[in-house]
């Protein structure tokens, strides 16, 4: 998996078919360390959420729409 | 929990193909949830997307090409959900319910130099286009393309995008290496302070 900053993210191909509606043109390219700190953050953030515990009733709803079709299928 | 007593998840099985997707679904489930709540900005309203996720992934298994990203296709499947049902849900109860309310704000690891409730502040502030692609590129492992295939935008505008959250990031957290080196420029701090002192006579 390629994430923390590992993307190429050198604002050069930033352009795309967006144009920026502010008056800047060019996309100033973050500091390396400030695009690291900010990949970190946002990897802690998700994380954090990825690590809270799963309620029963969506595992409940797979295992019951899988027993459904079981159902039907027999 | 009802944890699953299969022997082996996640891996394919031509036998059982239903069984199978059910895993690989219940391993999405935590992925769903983050993604979810950081476009909701609630972790209870993102319960419910993955719920109308699941249900809807359920009756469309076909669509999904056994092989490819299951991650980029459940994220097409809530995100679109997300816009259609949710969004004006999520705006009117996001404050009161509170995404993280009931998680303990502290920086998961000593590496990150930004408080997490500080950054989930700046992140709410952050137009949604860049806020969708931040996280799906930044954090659940998605490539640039997928992230593009997710929002059914060019890659470039994905590109363009993320910058462009970034630098806002930056902004509102107010990270600049330049005039605030004690919040991420550990590295520079201590080569000056590990350099010997030349004593004596």
């Amino acid at each position: 998996m390629n994430m923390n900053g590992q993307h190429d993210l050198s604002g050069t191909d930033a352009a795309g078919d967006e144009k920026p509606k502010t008056g800047r043109q060019i996309m100033p390219t973050l500091d390396q360390k400030v695009q690291d700190a900010i990949g970190r953050s946002l990897k802690a953030h998700y994380d954090d959420l990825v690590n809270a515990p799963v309620p029963d009733r969506l595992l409940a709803l797979l295992a019951e729409l899988e027993a459904k079709e079981g159902e039907r299928d027999s | 929990m009802t944890a699953d007593r299969h022997q082996g998840c996640a891996q394919p099985s031509r036998a059982e193909p239903k069984r199978s997707f059910r895993d690989l679904l219940v391993a999405e489930i935590p992925n769903l949830r983050a993604f979810g709540a950081s476009l909701s900005g609630s972790m209870h309203l993102a319960d419910d997307l993955v719920q109308d996720t699941l249900l809807k992934a359920w009756g469309h298994s076909s669509s999904f090409t056994e092989g490819s990203n299951i991650r980029a296709w459940l994220f097409t499947i809530l995100r679109n959900t997300y816009y259609s049902l949710y969004r004006k849900r999520g705006r009117e109860v996001q404050d009161t319910d509170g995404i993280y309310s009931n998680r303990v704000a502290v920086p998961a690891d000593q590496d990150s130099a930004v408080d997490l409730a500080d950054l989930r502040k700046a992140l709410a502030k952050l137009p949604e286009e860049q806020r969708e692609v931040l996280i799906m590129v930044g954090a659940t492992g998605l490539s640039y393309e997928e992230a593009a295939v997710v929002c059914g935008v060019a890659i470039g505008t994905v590109k363009s995008r993320v910058n462009r959250g970034r630098a806002r990031l930056a902004e509102l957290l107010g990270i600049h290496p330049a005039d605030d080196p004690g919040d991420i420029g550990t590295i520079i701090r201590t080569s000056r302070q590990d350099r010997p002192v030349a004593r004596g006579p």
